[in-house]
């Protein structure tokens, strides 16, 4: 382990001043099970960590029926996986985060943690993405609210300036008749890195596709939407032809690149089987 | 039999269980340093200069090596009694690297996070030298040259040749011949305990080493040799380990280092590799490409066999030739056939050193072997449990030891597997061939040897004592991979003398201490340890049949020994316990009993049959492994559950190697791809699927206690070619490699609906 | 620079000095001198290192030791009811040959009781399912999940104290 310095400011202005004053010398830490390894494995070397779990505030996790779910800083993944109200009206994200590591690491890794981090392939951005989530923004000029899907700027980057931090995510409440679904695409069925994931929700009038959003895993420099492929199904019946048509659309959006976890082309492959994998079964978890 | 055949309280596990059980890295000493080895970044080079001035200024830093300040020894990387099967290609720290991440410079320094800062502080400057990373490459003309000591073409040695009878005289008879091409990848042992060791000197100049090894007599004969020591300075002690799989057989560079920076420091150091270094400092299986031909009758039968294997050995030699000549002749078996020719080479290359591993050379030639021989039932219309039995190997025929076949283990294990799957039934169920999931069954078969006669003649050693209340004290040296061994040695002993299981201890791991060991690897321990336990064991019981029947007046014959009581046969008053027939009487010392056994063995061979079922995603071309029913025939089994969990560990790290485990080389420079536990993907839990393990004892070796065999190595090596049979039964895609991804699941399946069409 | 961190270890208040760098597992090996828990991964991916966090299940190589300040830690050494007897999923493993080299077991056996004390009755597919993170190199699982379906049955028919 490299050598740092500690902190552990007890007011979010605290961590801030904190933030500004040590700049690109400090990393925050909530759960530490990236940051933690990423100082391991030497992919960096913060001088100063600033763990913010003292911070009084962010760690609740509520629901209402206008509003949605608003989770904060420190809600850990394993909160979300066995939270009743995320299992009933957002299934996509529980699943999403009980695939997020091992029971161990879900204990102590926080889904902002994971949205901040800002990893391509993070499980909880495609569902999150498909939900229509917004990050709380604090920092030096106050606070901002940013949709998540606009969040990202390229791998492990973020709209996040100087001494800002991600203090809650909300998520709409799913309209009537609305279903939703993740999958995650791994050699294993644990302990994975998704190769690729996908995200839908989607809500029906009648037989007929009222609204879909399709959030992309693993195949961009960020999580993606595939919007032309959303276009060609709103507002139409979701048919076998029609969803694997928008499957192919999704193909063609779809940006990815080739490494140890697979090729660009197979990616590209899994796109197509399973937008359709995931839409069906969002179809079939509507109520 | 009492003992021997039940499944005792293992005693090695209470302190697993409890978190007591000591491993070499749970080892403390007061003013202990930490040590830690700088790697190279180029796969192939010269060392032009190592500039360690600011890293020995910095503070806390006690001592930096490197090969200007190391002895320059030349040694066998994996130290078997300079027996063919290794090779002398190592120095502690060379002037030139051999591949990425091979180490060039280790510090002490006093915590680890200095010693692992103060990595980026020594300065290597490097004269980069051509690499060459696939035999290929290696033995093409004008490839640079990886070692001087080498054969020629970066070949370790000459090349293996085996023949037996007239091949061309074979083909000849052939209704059919087949022929195909086969590649292996690079799976690791990825034992879960990280190499480690920590070294300490007395001040008369002794060498104590705690170190995770299954060889630890090696180490101290390998460590004295090269560090200009005799034996009695250097004393080694091992009592847990962590898992070794064969990989832990070898020295790697840290024990010679950690020695020297103790040495320098005249502080014990402990060092200990992170996982990534088990992976780029550790020891892999040997990547092999085989060619093999065989010819067959209409009715099955083989006559003839032809095969060229070339494995990848990576940097250095380690077991390279071992390997080679293990894996090659054992395609002189298996399926009996009369006329075989059989070449196999091994070749350097610049990348990540191949070592010993768990079904040593074979696991790559019977994948080979077993799935020909599925196709050729293919292409013959047979049933291929029906093709295999036909030519499965039998009593009398020769071994590729060159030993005749004890028994009919290998039918046995397939005729039980059949029946146990419901195989005839399977062949006749109809397949699906349109749905999405599709499932297949696969059946793939080996065979393997306990001991590496005769590359090399073993010696198995132990010394049995009793004490004055009538317990034992097994002395031995073989080590305890957690595989059971010394509560199977222990068994083997309380059988022999008529003792209660709870009545004999075992004494380890110190080469101070017990009998010389050549070390646990082979298969080995069981059949040979075990049978020079029965031997010190039973030389311990006629001593003291003898002092009894002097007291009593009867002759020691009519004696018999049971539960630790000592009766007189036929006759049910005249009973004693042993405690009493040992203890001290007034003014009389107990006497001193001590058995000593040495045995050197041939060779047994263990058999099995796998029977596998898969389902493919022809969607995703994921494969899933349903449910598999291993049979093994392996003489009398010692401890039941001990030997199942042997079957079914050695399942998982064959499904891992078939399916998903392969430790990736970037071929364009020599870098390390997937030097960890995310990338490299082993089965987890949730992965493995049911195991019905079936053992069957049909087939007991004279050579072994009791008839028992080995077991260790075997269930690595069926499961492979099961499961790459399984597949062509589920989507009529035949693989000749692994691992088998999805992603060439996916090809194949869209180039055969290709052809069809 | 070092920091004062109260906490309590397998019930036993400790005061430690502690560097901020270093990791809970770290602290407690080699300066508790708890070497139970195993170090097999150091990156959170193999579940040797597990301990029960104020009840639950962690890696204790992604905990700092500064971190636990005022918290509750259980690792392998504090399992044991009494010095005289073990706790059922240890007797379990023993018997039902879920242990091998041993090097996974204390993170296994700490996991199984984490899950243990939320489903005491878990199915195959949830003991498989809660010790995904947590890697045996030597069994194949098979013995270690019955090990775990063993050691439930026990602890609820109450033959045996948690």
């Amino acid at each position: 382990m490299r050598r740092f310095e500690y902190h552990e400011p007890a007011t979010l202005d605290e961590a801030v001043a904190l933030l500004g004053r040590f700049g690109d010398e400090a990393s925050l830490l909530a759960g530490g099970t990236d940051l933690l390894v990423e100082i391991r494995e030497h992919v960096h070397w913060p001088r100063q960590v600033v763990n913010i779990k003292k911070i009084q505030g962010i760690a609740a996790l509520g629901y209402d029926e206008r509003a949605g779910l608003r989770f904060g800083a420190l809600v850990t993944a394993r909160e979300i996986e066995t939270s009743p109200v995320v299992l009933e009206k957002y299934p996509g994200l529980a699943q999403a985060a009980r695939e997020l590591g091992s029971i161990q690491v879900r204990n102590r890794a926080t889904i902002v943690g994971n949205v901040c981090r800002a990893s391509p392939s993070a499980d909880t951005l495609p569902p999150l993405i498909a939900d229509g989530a917004t990050v709380k923004v604090y920092g030096p000029a106050g606070e901002r609210t940013v949709a998540l899907e606009a969040f990202f700027t390229g791998p492990g980057t973020t709209l996040l300036g100087p001494g800002e931090l991600v203090t809650e995510i909300a998520v709409p409440p799913p309209p009537p008749r609305t279903g939703k679904h993740y999958i995650k695409h791994g050699r294993r069925k644990a302990m994975e890195l998704a190769t690729v994931g996908v995200g839908v929700t989607l809500t029906l009038d009648g037989g007929a596709c009222r609204e879909i959003r399709i959030a992309l895993g693993a195949v961009a420099p960020t999580p993606i939407r595939a919007r032309n492929a959303e276009d060609a199904l709103r507002g139409r019946a979701l048919d076998g032809a029609g969803i694997e048509a928008a499957a192919r659309i999704a193909m063609d959006e779809c940006r990815p690149i080739s490494n140890v976890r697979g090729s660009a082309e197979y990616r590209r492959d899994m796109v197509g089987v399973l937008t359709q994998r995931a839409i069906r079964q969002a179809m079939e978890a509507v109520r | 039999m009492n003992v021997v055949g039940t499944s005792v309280k293992r005693t090695d596990i209470i302190g697993k269980v409890t978190g007591t059980a000591q491993y070499a890295g749970d080892v403390k000493l007061a003013g202990m340093l930490h040590g830690k080895i700088k790697r190279s970044t180029v796969a192939h080079a010269n060392i032009k200069r190592i500039d360690i001035s600011r890293a020995v200024a910095f503070p806390g830093v006690k001592a930096v090596l490197t090969h200007e300040n190391v002895p320059r020894v030349l040694h066998y990387g994996s130290p078997h009694p300079r027996s063919a099967s290794v090779t002398c290609d190592q120095y502690i720290l060379d002037r030139k690297v051999r591949y990425w991440g091979e180490g060039v410079a280790a510090v002490a320094a006093v915590s680890e996070e200095i010693a692992e800062e103060v990595l980026d502080l020594i300065d290597v400057e490097y004269e980069p030298l051509p690499g060459v990373f696939t035999v290929e490459a290696a033995q093409a003309s004008g490839a640079p040259v990886i070692h001087e000591t080498g054969y020629a073409n970066n070949l370790l040695f000459k090349p293996v040749v085996v023949t037996r009878g007239d091949v061309a005289k074979g083909f000849a008879q052939a209704d059919l011949i087949i022929e195909g091409e086969y590649e292996t990848g690079r799976p690791t042992p990825a034992y879960m305990e990280p190499n480690v060791c920590v070294c300490q000197w007395d001040n008369t100049g002794k060498l104590t080493v705690w170190v995770s090894t299954q060889t630890a007599f090696m180490v101290r004969g390998i460590l004295a040799e090269v560090l200009g020591l005799p034996l009695h300075k250097v004393r080694v002690l091992v009592d847990h380990m962590g898992g070794g799989f064969g990989a832990k057989q070898d020295l790697f560079q840290h024990e010679f280092l950690c020695a020297l920076l103790a040495k320098e420091t005249r502080h014990p150091v402990r060092m200990e590799y992170t996982r990534g270094e088990t992976f780029v400092g550790g020891r892999s299986r040997h990547p092999c490409k085989i060619w093999l031909r065989q010819g067959f009758r209409k009715d099955g039968t083989v006559v003839a066999r032809e095969a060229r294997m070339t494995y990848n050995s990576g940097a250095y030699g380690s077991h390279g030739p071992g390997v080679t000549i293990v894996g090659t002749s054992a395609l002189t078996s298996l399926y009996r056939c009369e006329n075989v020719h059989l070449e196999g080479r091994c070749v350097y290359t610049n990348t990540p050193i191949a070592g010993a591993y768990r079904g040593y050379g074979v696991v790559q030639t019977y994948y080979a072997l077993d799935i020909q021989m599925d196709e050729a039932a293919a292409r013959l219309g047979m049933d291929p449990v029906e093709l295999k039995l036909r030519n499965a190997v039998r009593e009398g025929d020769l071994a590729p030891s060159g030993h005749p076949i004890v028994g009919h283990g290998l039918e046995d294990c397939i005729r039980r597997g059949a029946q146990e799957a419901g195989w005839e039934q399977l062949r006749r169920r109809p397949h699906e061939p349109d749905g999405t999931f599709r499932r297949g069954w696969g059946m793939g078969c080996e065979m393997h040897g306990s001991s590496a006669y005769p590359g090399i003649k073993e010696q198995g050693n132990a010394i049995v004592k009793m004490n004055e209340d009538g317990t034992a004290v097994l002395l031995t040296g073989a080590a305890g991979l957690g595989t059971g061994a010394h509560t199977a040695l222990a068994q083997i002993v309380a059988e022999e003398l008529g003792l209660r299981f709870d009545d004999v201890a075992v004494v380890h791991g110190d080469t101070d201490i017990v009998p010389w060991d050549i070390g646990a690897f082979a298969s080995h321990t069981t059949f040979m340890v075990g049978r020079a336990a029965q031997m010190a064991a039973s030389e311990v019981k006629r001593q003291l049949l003898q002092r009894v029947g002097e007291q009593i007046e009867v002759a020691p014959e009519d004696l018999e020994v049971r539960d630790s009581v000592i009766a007189v046969r036929g006759v049910a008053a005249k009973r004693m316990t042993v405690r009493e027939a040992m203890g001290p009487k007034p003014g009389i010392p107990a006497a001193n009993l001590v058995g000593n056994g040495t045995y050197t063995p041939t060779k047994s061979y263990s058999f099995a049959a796998h029977f596998v079922e898969v389902q493919v995603d022809t969607g995703t071309g994921q494969i899933d492994v349903l449910q598999v029913v291993p049979v093994h025939e392996v003489g009398k089994v010692v401890h039941p559950v001990a030997a199942a969990g042997q079957i079914e560990g050695g399942i998982q790290q064959g499904i891992g190697h078939t399916l998903t485990e392969d430790y990736i080389v970037d071929l364009t420079n020599g870098r390390s791809l997937n030097a960890g536990f995310v990338d490299y993907k082993m089965p987890l839990s949730m992965d493995m699927p049911p195991i019905r393990t079936i053992i069957l004892e049909t087939a007991p070796d004279p050579g072994g206690p009791y008839g028992a065999k080995g077991i260790g190595e075997d269930p690595i090596i069926a499961i492979g070619p099961a499961i790459a049979n399984a597949i062509y039964d589920a989507v009529g895609v035949r693989f000749r490699h692994f691992p088998i991804t999805p992603e060439q699941v996916l090809a194949a399946l869209k180039d055969k609906t290709n052809a069809d069409a | 620079m070092k920091r004062v961190v109260e906490v309590t270890i397998n019930g036993e208040r400790h005061e430690l000095a502690l560097e901020p760098y270093r990791s809970l597992l770290d602290v407690l090996r080699n300066e508790v001198g708890l070497t139970g828990t195993k170090k097999g991964c150091d990156v959170g991916d193999c579940g040797a290192c597990t301990v029960l966090l104020d009840g639950k299940p962690v890696n204790s190589c992604l905990v700092l030791g500064v971190e636990v300040a005022g918290c509750d830690i259980v690792t392998i050494e504090g399992l044991q009811p009494d010095p005289e007897r073990l706790h059922p999923l240890q007797e379990s493993f023993m018997k039902h040959g879920g242990a091998q080299c041993g090097f996974c077991t204390p993170g296994f056996v700490m996991m199984a009781k984490a899950l243990l004390d939320e489903n005491p009755n878990p199915t195959e597919e949830e003991i498989r399912f809660g010790i995904a993170g947590n890697i045996c190199r030597c069994t194949g699982y098979t013995r270690i999940v019955t090990a775990i379906q063993e050691a439930a049955k026990e602890l609820s028919e109450g033959r045996s104290p948690a």
